[in-house]
């Protein structure tokens, strides 16, 4: 019995990605059976017979560490029902059958989520101009009469009142969408839209080298530049059996853990922001701006793009500039924390708020601080093989699961990430580019990649043909999983002005989402 | 000077003492936002410049915009736009939004000038603060354009390029 | 709130004088090419051209048409001709029309 195997295997396998084909009728009792492992992505691919995908994470801490792909093909453009069985499947369902037109056999409303409302499927080969709505199906949330714009029903008699905010937002900020459902101040209910920042980003790969590629790809979450490119490269070298020599690999480590310390920093400047403490963000973007001129000096870019390289790294860090400049941005960002820490005032507003328990997180297959906050341990550089195995990397979690959590399990990673960079320069980069950071082999293949981004896991699969060109790429940034949690955080007893202190907390992007 | 050339004097004369910006992300990829933000932050303070950030476009003398206005944002943008009166100015920032990165598709537009007039145009992937309060100082017409004269030639053979061997 | 006041008062202004003086930290920044045209032939300038995932260069007859809105000093031309291409070090580049930012370099490389 299909099940049985995969079952069996995806216990045994010592780390490293597995890949099984499971026929279209066995899928549904597969995805129960592997319901012990967090479900990490979901997608389709095109072609005379389109294929589905399932990527499963076993975040187990150890040898059995690992990803299991499962490959279904689909026929009659349907396929079992999944997210009945695994909620965390519901948003790629919706994404699956707005790119490709293949629903899920149970026939239940979907939700708009990639795509404008006055687009229909896309299929491959047509490019869709606007085409009417013809044969959607029912929409969780209807779609407005005039489909250019959404604009959500306001209901003042009856419990609820529901308004729309956004796309265009507070200064500074990504467009985004969401609505609002509210009782007076409580939150009842939020969902969002980011369809108005849809690129198509992966139907812009097909066709592609790799090498072309990682320009877009890095620029698919700007900032998870690394983290993208990384788990996009790594892809690629799985295809092609490629080893990036382990000084680029260390390389990579190190904008990593940069990238990872930024973030943070950002992130603590907007938690500050959200709560109206000015001071506060004021010594977080001090913080952060050093990092971001420790990125320049070290690698050439404030954000560290074309850091990441197919085969390798494409810059060589100045490994001197690191050692010199970054105790002293780390210190600013540690006395920072400190000091919001000992304000109480700050500390109030984030303690029980945006709450998620591990349940929670687990079902919607969460991922990063926001995900390791509720308890669950799993993050990707825990991952066999790659530059921390062996560094003894220490990966924090918090049982609260609210903002607070979060913010605490961010400053124990941004301490990790200094020792980590430290260890890692000591140990050696790339001192210049060229050979030496690697080249691909030639030939095709698919393969999985991924990355610990700041915001979480960040996964790329990729098929490549004979040449080495794209044929079709997935991306799956940390913010395609996460902003799925977002509405339950925000449920969990909080009231508006906690609305944007849980959005710092959760530091996604709606880049990352839309793609 | 032409009825063209005083409006602008002007407008640099209002302008030039305190000007308030609203953004717009048309598609970002949410890098050229964060350096926005740095512009109020302590190593930059555009306030010591007279800049201010107002959340309201109607309260708006200048559209900071980013991103390669991607079609199914093109509603908000001209509303956007539309809500600020004038006197107004529109600054398109980066290489998305000034029509690299993304060749148009059925998707995006991929320059904001194939939407909104623009009247300054910054480059940079992302532009870092400090372009981007230049660009704002010549959006108001108190910092000189430089790029007009910069050819990028270069004749000298012993330069090389920071990153490359 | 004694706390923080102390520490700002500690740590002094961080402010840049930019504009009214240059920045130390901005010579780290990433900049737009500059090109050699005596190194500029119609091969490299194709393979200039083809290298951009900007699409800020092309070969129009010869000259080398290079887009500065469009670059995103991305670095991959001057690896793919390291002889031809340096660093521009200008990061001031805002124009008030677009047609300023392009810019058109004369190809007086020799071949053969």
């Amino acid at each position: 019995m299909t099940s049985e195997l995969i079952t069996a295997a995806s216990r045994a396998v010592p780390g490293g990605v597995t890949t099984f084909q499971v026929a279209s009728p066995d899928l549904e009792a597969v995805v129960r059976d592997l319901h012990g492992l967090r479900l990490a992505d979901m997608f389709a691919s095109d072609g005379d017979t389109p294929t589905l995908r399932l990527v499963w994470a076993n975040d187990a801490d150890g040898p059995q560490s690992g990803y299991v792909i499962t490959e279904t093909s689909i026929e009659n453009g349907e396929y079992p029902a999944l997210s009945d069985i695994a909620p965390a499947a519901f948003v790629e369902e919706c994404e699956i059958y707005e790119q490709f037109g293949i629903r899920p056999a149970s026939g239940k409303p979907l939700n708009r989520i990639m795509l404008p409302p006055h687009t229909g499927p896309h299929n491959t080969g047509t490019q869709n101009t606007g085409t009417q709505n013809t044969g959607l199906p029912t929409l969780g949330h209807r779609p407005p009469s005039e489909p250019e714009e959404v604009r959500a029903p306001h209901t003042v008699a009856g419990q609820a009142f529901e308004f729309p905010f956004g796309p265009v937002r507070q200064v500074g900020v990504e467009s985004l969408y969401y609505g609002l459902v509210t009782s007076g101040e409580e939150v009842v209910d939020l969902y969002l839209f980011t369809w108005h920042k849809h690129r198509g980003l992966e139907w812009r790969l097909a066709g592609m080298t790799p090498r072309q590629a990682l320009f877009l790809v890095e620029r698919a979450e700007g900032l998870s530049a690394v983290a993208m490119g990384w788990a996009f490269a790594a892809a690629v070298e799985a295809a092609t059996g490629t080893r990036p020599p382990a000084a680029a690999q260390r390389t990579r480590a190190v904008a990593l853990e940069l990238e990872r310390l930024y973030n943070h920093a950002a992130a603590m400047a907007a938690l500050c922001q959200s709560t109206g403490l000015s001071v506060g963000q004021s010594a977080a973007e001090i913080a952060l701006e050093r990092l971001l001129r420790l990125n320049a000096r070290a690698f050439g870019h404030r954000y560290l793009f074309g850091v990441v390289d197919a085969g390798g790294a494409g810059r060589a860090p100045d490994a001197d500039a690191i050692r010199a400049d970054l105790p002293g941005a780390y210190g600013e960002f540690r006395r920072a924390a400190d000091a919001l820490l000992s304000t109480n005032s700050f500390v109030d507003r984030l303690e029980a708020t945006g709450i998620l328990t591990a349940d929670q997180a687990g079902a919607l297959g969460l991922v990063g601080p926001v995900a390791r906050a509720t308890g669950r341990l799993g993050d990707a550089r825990l991952m066999p093989d790659g530059p921390y195995a062996g560094t003894g990397i220490a990966v924090p979690t918090a049982t609260a699961g609210d903002v607070l959590a979060r913010f605490t399990v961010m400053l124990a990673e941004a301490a990790e990430s200094v020792r980590l960079i430290g260890d890692f320069i000591d140990a050696g980069t790339v001192t210049g580019t060229g050979p030496g950071t690697g080249e691909l082999r030639p030939g095709g293949g698919t393969g999985l990649g991924w990355a610990e981004s700041p915001r979480g896991e960040a996964l790329a699969w990729v098929a490549l043909d004979d040449e080495g060109r794209i044929t079709r790429a997935r991306l799956r940034p940390a913010s395609a999983r996460n902003w799925r949690g977002f509405d339950d955080a925000c449920r969990s007893q909080n009231v508006f002005t906690d609305i944007p202190i849980i959005e710092a907390s959760f530091w996604l992007t709606a880049a990352g989402m839309a793609r | 000077m032409s009825t063209e050339e005083e409006l602008r004097a002007a407008i640099a004369r209002q302008f030039g003492r305190s000007l308030h910006i609203r953004t717009l992300d048309t598609g970002s990829c949410a890098v050229c936002e964060q350096e926005i933000r740095l512009l109020a932050a302590p190593h930059y303070d555009l306030h010591r410049l007279g800049f201010f950030f107002t959340p309201a476009p109607r309260h708006a003398d200048l559209l900071l915009v980013t991103g390669p206005m991607i079609r199914a944002f093109e509603v908000a943008a001209r509303k956007t736009y539309d809500a600020m009166p004038g006197p107004k100015v529109v600054v398109a920032v980066g290489a998305c939004a000034l029509g690299g990165v993304y060749p148009a598709d059925p998707f995006t537009h991929g320059t904001v000038d194939a939407v909104l007039p623009v009247d300054v145009w910054i480059p940079g992937c992302p532009p870092s603060p400090l372009a981007l309060l230049h660009g704002l100082g010549v959006a108001v017409g108190r910092l000189a354009e430089k790029v007009r004269d910069i050819p990028f030639t270069a004749e000298d053979d012993t330069e090389r390029v920071r990153g490359a061997s | 709130m004694t706390l923080w006041f102390v520490r700002g008062l500690r740590r002094g202004v961080v402010t840049t004088r930019y504009p009214a003086r240059p920045e130390e930290s901005a010579r780290y920044l990433p900049t737009p090419p500059a090109f050699r045209p005596r190194a500029l032939t119609a091969g490299t300038a194709d393979r200039l051209a083809a290298s951009c995932p900007s699409g800020a260069l092309r070969r129009a007859d010869d000259v080398l048409v290079f887009d500065v809105g469009r670059c995103t000093a991305c670095g991959r031309c001057a690896a793919e001709a390291p002889h031809a291409v340096t660093t521009s070090g200008a990061f001031e580049l805002a124009a008030t029309s677009r047609s300023v930012l392009v810019k058109t370099i004369p190809l007086r490389g020799e071949t053969g």
